[in-house]
C-alpha cells in the first residue's frame, strides 16, 4: 500500500470516522443529551421567530417561512461546526499545548488533513436531522417545494458554506501556534456565528458589511436559504462558490506559513 | 545512516521582562536573545549501531533529536539521515524513523491501544499482511496480549510506554530516536524496555540513538556514546573508553571494620559505613590491594566495579565547565 | 479578606486578554438589539419603540456582563484536577474564597463596560432610562441581588461536579433555559402571556430580566419596583442555602472517596 493519493486520504478519512465512532459509543449518553440540546437550543432559536411573526407579516422582506428556511439551515451549520470542525481543531490545539503535536508532524500524511479528521462527534447528527426537519416544515407552511435546480444549486452554496466555515476556524488553529492560548477565540467566533440565525437582511450599515465580506456569515446560511427559495442571483451565487475558494486558499497558505514557523521557530 | 556535518539550531528568544509597566513596553519594543540550543555538532551513526547520546539538562539533545527527525529546520550545517534531508518531511523519509518522546504521548486516550495502532496501519500504509505479522512480533517481544484491548486511560505507565513503543514502530523504521523512553518507569520495567531496543536493533538491524537519564540504561544499551553540553560536542567514542579516560581508577568495596589509617595506605576511601567500605584503587595497584584485603581479618564480600558512569558524566561536565572559564 | 481580594485582582489581570475575549462573546444582545431596531424602524413593536429596545439589549449587556461569573468551571475543574483539596485545607470557607476572586473581577467588569453605559447615554435611550434617586437606589440593590443570585446559582451547578462527571453539560442545559426564561433573548413583557406568568415564578428572570427593566422604567415608581426587588434577593437567598446544602454533601463525598 502507498501512502499519498486520493485512495489513501479516504481510507484514512474512513479510519478516523471509525476511531471517532468507537469513542462516542463509550459514552452513549452524550447522544441522549445532544439530543435534548438539539431540541432545545431549535426551540430557543424559533421562539423570537415566533413572537417577532406574531406580530408582523414580514420583516426586512423576509416571511415567516422563508426566515424559517435560514433557521433550517443555521441549525445544519451549526451541526456541521460542532459535529465535524470544532472537535478536530479542540483536540489539535490542545495537542500543540502539550507539545504531542509533534507526533503528527512525524507521520507522512499532509498535517492538514490530519489535523481537520482528528475527532469526530457523531451525535450532532441530531442537529442535521432537526435542521432538516425546520426547512420541510417551512416548505410545508409556505404551501410548495424547492425545484431540481435550486435544491442543487443550494447543495452547492452549502458545500461552499462548510468550506468557508472550516477556513475560518483552520485560521484559528493556525494562530494557535504564535498565541498559545486560543480556544477563546474561537468562543469569539462561535459566538458572532449565533448571528448567522438571522436573514442577512436583517441588519443594517456596518453589521451587514462585516457579516458579508469579513465574517461571511451571509454566505453560510442566508445565501443558500436564498437559493432554496429561488430568490439568489446567479451573479450572487458565482460570487459566492468563489469567494469560498478564495478563502479556502488563504487559510491554506496561512496554515502552511505557520507549520514552517513552527519548525523553524519551536524549541 | 546518519550524517550531522556541523549542526547548528539557534532561537531567537523574545526575552519577557516581568511586570505589567515592562510587558506593555514590550508589546512596543521587543528584545531578542539568541539561544545556541545546537553550535557545530558533527558526528557519523552507520546503520545498526546503538549509540547513546548524554549531556546535561538544556545540553541540547532534544534539539538534535527534532532537527534529525525532521521536526525542526537546522539553523546551519548538513544533516542526512537514511539518505534523506530530514525537514523535507518526505513521506518515504518518515516512514523509515520513529521519534519517541517518553514525556509525550500519541495513544488515543479513551480508547484502546489497538485503535491508535490500526490508525497509524493507515497513516503509514502498511499493508494488512505485514501489519499483523509486525504486531504479531511486537506482542510477543513487548507482552502486549493483555493490554492492546484496554482503554488506555487504565493502563499503568509502564504499559503504556510499552503500547507506545508498539505504535511507533509498527512500520518497521530503521532509524530510532529515543528520547528518554523510560523516564518515570519502574526498575523491572526499565530493564523489560532495555531489553526491547536491544531484541530490535538485532533483529532489523535498526540505528538506535537513545537518551536517557538513567545511566544503567546507557551503559547496558550503548557500545558507543555522543555527550553534548552547551550544544557542543564533547566526546564522541566508546563508553569504555571514556570510562577509563576519565576515572581510571576501579571502585573496590568489601565488608568488615578496618582501621583508618590501613585504608588511607590502599586508596581513596569514597564512602563507609558500618557495613560497607568503598574505596578507589588505581588499576596497577589492584592486584596487591586486593591480596591485602583477602588477608585481613574479618574482610570479606569483596567487589571490584567500574566508577558509576553518573560519577564520570558529573566529573566530564566539571572539567569542560572548568575548560571553559 | 484584603489579601485575598488583592490575589484575586492579580489573578484577573494576568487573565486580562482572555477576559476581555470572554466579555466580547456575549454578543447576543447586540445582535438581537440590530435585529430588533430594524424591526421597530417604522412603527413600535408592541410597547417598544426602537429607544426602547437599544435602551433594553445595551442594559441586558451590561447587566450580563456585571453578574456572570466561571465559579462553576472554577470548581468542576478543581475537582477534576484534584486540587481542590488544597482550599479545603485552607482555614477559609471556600465560597468565601471564591467570593473574594469574583469580587475582585468587579472593577475591571466596570471598565469594561464604561463605553456601553457611554452609548446608553449619547443614543436616544438615554430618556428612557430611569433618573429618579428612589428607582436607582432600589435598582442597585437589585443588581446586588441579581449578582448574588447568579453567583449562588453556579456554586450550586459547580458543587454538582462532586456527583457527577458530566456537570459541565448541565450549565449548557442551564444557559438554554435562562436564555428563555431571563428576559435575555426577549423581553419579557413580549412573551406570550402564559410564558411571562412562568418567567414570574422562575428564578432567572430576576438574574436579568428584572434590573433591566427597572432600569430602563419599566415600573412607573418606587413602589411599583420594591417587591421585584423583594423577590430578587428571596431567589437569591434560597438558592445560597440550597448551594451550601449541595456543597455540604459533595465535600464529604470528595473526602471518602478523593479525587
Amino acid at each position: 500500500m502507498t501512502v499519498g493519493g486520493l485512495g489513501y486520504y479516504v481510507r484514512l478519512l474512513g479510519v478516523s470516522i471509525r476511531t471517532s465512532l468507537i469513542t462516542s459509543m463509550q459514552y452513549r449518553v452524550d447522544f441522549v443529551i445532544q439530543g435534548v440540546m438539539s431540541l432545545l437550543w431549535t426551540a430557543l432559536a424559533i421562539f423570537p421567530l415566533l413572537v417577532l411573526y406574531g406580530d408582523r407579516t414580514s420583516v426586512a422582506g423576509w416571511d415567516f417561512g422563508s426566515a424559517l428556511v435560514v433557521m433550517g439551515l443555521f441549525t445544519i451549520m451549526r451541526g456541521v461546526l460542532e459535529g465535524a470542525i470544532n472537535p478536530s481543531l479542540l483536540a489539535v490545539v490542545e495537542r500543540i499545548r502539550s507539545g504531542s503535536f509533534d507526533y503528527t508532524l512525524l507521520k507522512p500524511a499532509d498535517a492538514q488533513f490530519l489535523v481537520s479528521t482528528t475527532r469526530f462527534d457523531p451525535w450532532h447528527v441530531t442537529d442535521l436531522l432537526a435542521g432538516i426537519g425546520i426547512i420541510v416544515y417551512a416548505f410545508v407552511e409556505m404551501g410548495r417545494a424547492p425545484g431540481a435546480g435550486e435544491l442543487a444549486a443550494a447543495l452547492a452554496l452549502v458545500a461552499a458554506a462548510v468550506a468557508v466555515m472550516y477556513s475560518l476556524w483552520i485560521l484559528i488553529v493556525a494562530s494557535a501556534f504564535w498565541v498559545v492560548r486560543m480556544d477563546n477565540l474561537s468562543f469569539l467566533l462561535g459566538a458572532v456565528f449565533d448571528a448567522a440565525r438571522w436573514p442577512i437582511h436583517v441588519f443594517r450599515g456596518t453589521w451587514r458589511f462585516v457579516f458579508t465580506f469579513i465574517i461571511p456569515l451571509a454566505l453560510m446560511t442566508s445565501f443558500p436559504a436564498m437559493a432554496l427559495l429561488g430568490t439568489l442571483s446567479l451573479r450572487t451565487a458565482l460570487l459566492s462558490l468563489a469567494g469560498s475558494a478564495a478563502f479556502f486558499m488563504v487559510s491554506r497558505t496561512v496554515w502552511t506559513l505557520a507549520i514552517r514557523s513552527y519548525t523553524s521557530a519551536s524549541s | 545512516m546518519i550524517q550531522v556535518r556541523d549542526l547548528k539550531k539557534h532561537f531567537k528568544v523574545h526575552k519577557r521582562p516581568p511586570g505589567l509597566a515592562a510587558a506593555l513596553r514590550s508589546v512596543v519594543h521587543r528584545t531578542y536573545t539568541t539561544v545556541k540550543a545546537v553550535d557545530g555538532v558533527s558526528f557519523t551513526i552507520e546503520r545498526g549501531e546503538r549509540v547513546g547520546f548524554l549531556g546535561p539538562t538544556g545540553a541540547g539533545k532534544t534539539t538534535t533529536l527534532k532537527v534529525l527527525s525532521g521536526l525542526l529546520h537546522p539553523t546551519a550545517g548538513e544533516v542526512s539521515v537514511a539518505e534523506h534531508r530530514p525537514q523535507k518531511r518526505a513521506a518515504a523519509f518518515l516512514r523509515q524513523i520513529t521519534l519517541v518522546m517518553g514525556q509525550k504521548q500519541q495513544l488515543i486516550w479513551d480508547l484502546p491501544p489497538a485503535e491508535t495502532w490500526s490508525l497509524n496501519r493507515a497513516v503509514f500504509g502498511v499493508a494488512p499482511a505485514e501489519f499483523d505479522r509486525t504486531l504479531a512480533e511486537l506482542t510477543e517481544l513487548l507482552d502486549l496480549k493483555e493490554l492492546s484491548q484496554k482503554p488506555t486511560r487504565q493502563l499503568s505507565l509502564g504499559e503504556r510506554m510499552k503500547c507506545e513503543l508498539a505504535a511507533a514502530l509498527l512500520h518497521k523504521p530503521t532509524t530510532l530516536f529515543l528520547d528518554e523512553p523510560t523516564i518515570g518507569l519502574d526498575v523491572a520495567m526499565q530493564v523489560t524496555i532495555r531489553e526491547f531496543i536491544r531484541e530490535y536493533n538485532q533483529r532489523h538491524d535498526a540505528t538506535v540513538m537513545l537518551t536517557s537519564h538513567y545511566m544503567d540504561d546507557v551503559v547496558a544499551l550503548c557500545p558507543r556514546v555522543i555527550v553534548i553540553d552547551g550544544g557542543r560536542l564533547i566526546h564522541d567514542g566508546d563508553l569504555r573508553a571514556l570510562v577509563k579516560s576519565m576515572m581510571p581508577d576501579k571502585r573496590v568495596s568489601f565488608a568488615g571494620a578496618m582501621a583508618a589509617d590501613v585504608i588511607e595506605r590502599l586508596g581513596r576511601l569514597v564512602t563507609q559505613d558500618s557495613a560497607r567500605t568503598t574505596i578507589e584503587v588505581p588499576e596497577d595497584r589492584l592486584r596487591e590491594v586486593i591480596g591485602h584485603l583477602l588477608a585481613g581479618e574479618g574482610i570479606g564480600d569483596l567487589a571490584i566495579e567500574d566508577p558509576p558512569l553518573e560519577d564520570v558524566m558529573r566529573k566530564l561536565f566539571k572539567s569542560k565547565t572548568a575548560d571553559a572559564s | 479578606m484584603p489579601t485575598m481580594l488583592r490575589v484575586g485582582l492579580a489573578e484577573t489581570i494576568a487573565y486580562r486578554a482572555e477576559m476581555i475575549v470572554w466579555i466580547l462573546t456575549t454578543t447576543m444582545p447586540l445582535v438581537m438589539l440590530s435585529l430588533w431596531t430594524s424591526v421597530a424602524d417604522e412603527a413600535p413593536f408592541r410597547a417598544y419603540t426602537q429607544a426602547d429596545f437599544v435602551a433594553y439589549y445595551l442594559g441586558a449587556l451590561i447587566v450580563r456582563n456585571l453578574t456572570s461569573n466561571w465559579v462553576a468551571w472554577q470548581i468542576a475543574e478543581e475537582i477534576r484536577m484534584g486540587t481542590l483539596s488544597m482550599r479545603l485545607l485552607r482555614p477559609v470557607h471556600p465560597f468565601a474564597s471564591f467570593l473574594a476572586t469574583h469580587l475582585a473581577a468587579l472593577p475591571l467588569r466596570l471598565v469594561v463596560i464604561t463605553p456601553v453605559v457611554g452609548i446608553l447615554f449619547l443614543t436616544a435611550a438615554r430618556d428612557v432610562v430611569i433618573d429618579d434617586p428612589a428607582r436607582i437606589g432600589l435598582f442597585v440593590l437589585a443588581m446586588a441581588g441579581a449578582w448574588l443570585l447568579t453567583f449562588a446559582v453556579f456554586l450550586a451547578i459547580g458543587s454538582l461536579s462532586f456527583f457527577l462527571e458530566k456537570s459541565m453539560s448541565l450549565v449548557e442545559v442551564y444557559f438554554g433555559l435562562f436564555m428563555l426564561m431571563s428576559g435575555y433573548l426577549i423581553p419579557i413583557d413580549l412573551m406570550p402571556p402564559w410564558m411571562a406568568t412562568a418567567a414570574e415564578w422562575l428564578p432567572f428572570r430576576y438574574m436579568l430580566g428584572a434590573p433591566v427593566e427597572i432600569l430602563i422604567g419599566r415600573y412607573p415608581d418606587a413602589a411599583a419596583v420594591a417587591p421585584v426587588v423583594a423577590r430578587t434577593w428571596a431567589w437569591a437567598a434560597v438558592m445560597v442555602a440550597a448551594a451550601a446544602v449541595s456543597w455540604r454533601a459533595g465535600v464529604r463525598r470528595f473526602e471518602a472517596y478523593g479525587a
